[in-house]
């Protein structure tokens, strides 16, 4: 890594002799315990691609969930991410250089994100880091991202805090927030059930400002907050929220509830015959969260930003892409994670051409600048990166339960769908500060 | 009185869900009071054991079609009941083998244990992953269980009531099984003095093998009644897993009664603050782990150990 400026703070190398004859021998003792393979795994990544006369690999951190809460899902985007980079290495590269990505489970766990970022940039000296699913996770690695200047994508996590008060320089996300679902469907929801609202969120940051945006607009325009029930992560019995809501008897029930939580809960209320009364909301419905699930269990309306039927150009290509390249995965078409997962990294690759070098100042304005036509990214609206809040300005679908089916996996009808504009986040350009370059660590892979 | 009657159904739900965390921990109670030492792969078998009877609901045999369809021409109901008789003696069967390898561990620091299990729990996980995928899935349940009855103003899951009385009968069997036959008195016997029964000439070996595929089987019982309730994933084990441990050091280690008592408490603590407070829910039961335990470590019904004394 040749570093423009610096600011990673790595300990000095000790290069005595006897520190090198020490590690030497432990080399040389681990290739005779193991086979001479493991001996060279670092110098194949490290050295090998000179001997070859190959350029230096381009090298990718994911920090993508592999456990916890988020675990289908940060499996998901992940998937998305490879056949991206695999479509890219298949062209030749990003300058010619071949893309290598290292995983590394964050665990559905800010501290975890932490360690796995900052291990990431300093040890494996990736270029870049992508993925999250979970907001405190996402905030965790975009603050150890912006200490070093390494570029973060934040994939799939929708917090409005993301592109608000937690935004930074370095930090681009990827998928709509709480606000712009809410804005897709709460009011919506409240001229065709009433006005008695009552809202279970997930007790952490993504849950908090998901149902505060609900609760302003559900106030905003004549609306009641009932009550507000905080349902701690990992909960796996909803039974006494079920009993709570079955006496408060509420018009509408808006749920910010994600991962393996609404899993569970969906079941349970399929259980107590509530998914037909009162009416549901899920701001956003993650497709690994509700694949598999069955009809009944896929009950209220929600929003989500891509679905694999949309009847646009690419669609079916990018469904068979999917297909062909992961045919024994149990999901048989992508949903919204893998196709945020693919397209942050497909527009991140794209973003390291146009600028030319691997600077991430240089890549940080492209990608401030960028503008994704609607055909380009399989949506029914042009999309764009909002430069002050450094969050892709997208379409916003809002669905249902297929009931006419025209496949098995065609279980979302869309109801509607609403262009950028129309979903904006009103508080995220007031709230989210944006380092300046200067105070951004820059540096060259 | 209105009050009251608005707590009584918080009440009955937190008996109900009391009851079965009882369940869960039932077999982990038994492998900690008879072997002394800590299952961490409890939670692993409880979801094979939510596998297995997937699998024997709705199997997928690829290379014999004609047999998949005849099978499942037989009702919903009949397969269930069979997936309740075979998950437990399957996943018991592979408790064997594992009680085979911790072996080595008995007599030495408990953490070779431990590790032992711990791993275990890696692989049974990464195996689930391996055979059934990571994706979510349901188990398909009889008519007779399934639906929801209304009792005044709140609708209920028959399935509840079903899953709450069957953990009030299993509990019931494994306490006439320990107190009324000969083969519990050599167990309870074997928790109290290994050496002394050794001595009399009971096979202790056998009597860990026979007490683990015990425990185990338990825990994958377990697994097959709370499947429809959390719904089954490969790390669905962890929810069982921590209370699970978090119950037996409540009631007591090597306590029945502590164990089903403990499991009440945590299941109304938990029930009631999940409608009064409910951002506490899940916090709530460690707190009455931390209350009762500062008062009384050995918890509620665990016996004096002799450095107490």
């Amino acid at each position: 890594m040749s570093a423009i400026d610096n600011e990673r703070n790595e300990p000095p190398i000790d290069t005595s002799r006897r520190r090198i004859l020490k590690v030497s021998a432990l080399a040389l003792a681990t290739a005779g315990a193991y086979g001479v393979a493991p001996f060279f795994g670092p110098w194949k990544h490290n050295h090998a691609w000179s001997q070859a006369g190959q350029k230096k690999p381009l090298v990718l951190g994911l920090t993508m969930d592999a456990s916890g809460q988020y675990a289908a899902s940060g499996m998901d985007e992940r998937l998305g991410a490879m056949l991206a980079i695999k479509e890219i290495n298949a062209k030749g590269g990003v300058l010619g250089r071949p893309i290598e990505a290292i995983h590394m489970d964050s665990e559905t766990t800010p501290a975890t994100g932490s360690r796995v970022a900052e291990r990431l940039i300093t040890r494996n000296e990736a270029a870049f880091l992508i993925g999250a699913l979970h907001s405190g996770v996402a905030n965790a690695i975009s603050q150890v991202a912006q200490k070093y200047g390494c570029i973060f994508l934040n994939t799939n996590s929708s917090s409005p805090t993301e592109a608000g008060k937690d935004c930074h320089r370095v930090k681009f996300v990827w998928d709509g927030n709480g606000t712009n679902f809410a804005l897709a469907i709460v009011k919506n929801a409240m001229a065709v059930n009433g006005k008695n609202w009552v809202l279970l969120t997930n007790d952490y940051v993504w849950g908090h400002q998901t149902s505060k945006a609900t609760r302003t607009i559900v106030e905003a325009n004549g609306g009641k907050i009932v009550e507000e029930l905080m349902v701690p992560q990992n909960t796996r019995d909803f039974s006494s929220y079920l009993l709570k809501i079955q006496q408060i008897k509420p018009n509408v029930v808006a749920a910010a509830i994600g991962g393996d939580d609404i899993k569970a809960l969906r079941q349970q209320v399929v259980q107590v015959k509530l998914n037909k009364s009162p009416a549901w909301i899920n701001n956003q419905q993650d497709w690994p969260d509700v694949y598999g699930l069955g009809p009944d269990a896929i009950f209220g309306v929600f929003g989500t930003n891509w679905y694999y039927r949309l009847d646009l150009p690419g669609v079916k290509e990018f469904v068979a892409a999917y297909q062909t390249t992961y045919p024994g995965v149990q999901i048989r078409v992508p949903g919204n994670t893998y196709y945020n997962g693919y397209m942050a990294t497909r527009e991140l690759l794209r973003a390291v051409e146009r600028a030319g070098t691997t600077n991430n100042i240089k890549v940080i304005k492209e990608l401030e600048a960028l503008k994704v036509s609607a055909r380009d990214r399989m949506q029914d609206f042009d999309a764009y990166m909002n430069p002050a809040t450094h969050q892709l300005q997208q379409t916003i679908y809002m669905a249902t339960y297929n009931d006419a089916p025209a496949e098995k996996d065609d279980i979302f009808r869309i109801l509607a769908k609403l262009p950028p504009k129309d979903v904006e986040d009103p508080e995220a350009p007031t709230t989210c500060k944006l380092e300046s370059y200067d105070a951004t660590p820059s540096y060259e892979m | 009185m209105d009050f009251l009657l608005n707590l009584l159904p918080y009440v009955v739900n937190g008996i109900s869900l009391g009851l079965l965390f009882a369940l869960i921990a039932l077999g982990f109670m038994l492998i900690v009071g008879v072997m002394e030492t800590i299952n961490l792969a409890h939670g692993s078998l409880f979801a094979l054991g939510m596998y297995v009877a997937l699998f024997v609901i709705t199997p997928q045999f690829g290379w014999f079609p004609e047999l998949q369809q005849a099978y499942l021409a037989l009702p919903l109901g009949a397969r269930y009941v069979i997936a309740l008789a075979l998950a437990p003696v399957f996943v018991g069967t592979f408790g064997m083998l594992l009680e085979l390898a911790m072996r080595r561990t008995y007599g030495k620091d408990p953490l070779y244990g431990l590790l032992l299990t711990f791993g275990a729990a890696l692989v049974i996980e990464e195996l689930i992953r391996l055979i059934w995928g990571s994706t979510e899935k349901q188990l398909p349940l009889p008519d007779a269980i399934s639906g929801a009855v209304r009792l005044g103003d709140l609708v209920y899951s028959n399935y509840r009531f079903y899953a709450s009385a069957f953990a009030a009968l299993m509990i019931a069997l494994l306490w006439l099984f320990l107190e009324k036959t000969p083969y519990g008195a050599i167990i309870k016997a074997g928790a109290h003095d290994s050496e002394m029964v050794r001595a009399l000439g009971i096979d202790l070996t056998r009597l860990r093998l026979f007490v683990f595929a015990l425990g185990v089987a338990l825990a994958a019982i377990a697994g097959v009644i709370m499947a429809p309730i959390w719904g089954i994933r490969p790390q669905v084990g962890v929810d069982a897993v921590v209370p699970a441990f978090l119950i037996i050091v409540l009631g007591g280690v090597g306590s029945l009664w502590g164990a089903v008592l403990a499991g009440l408490m945590v299941g109304l603590v938990v029930g009631l603050t999940g409608a009064f407070a409910s951002a506490w829910s899940l916090l709530s039961m460690y707190l009455l782990f931390i209350a009762v335990v500062t008062f009384r470590a050995r918890g509620l019904f665990g016996r004096k150990s002799v450095l107490d004394a």
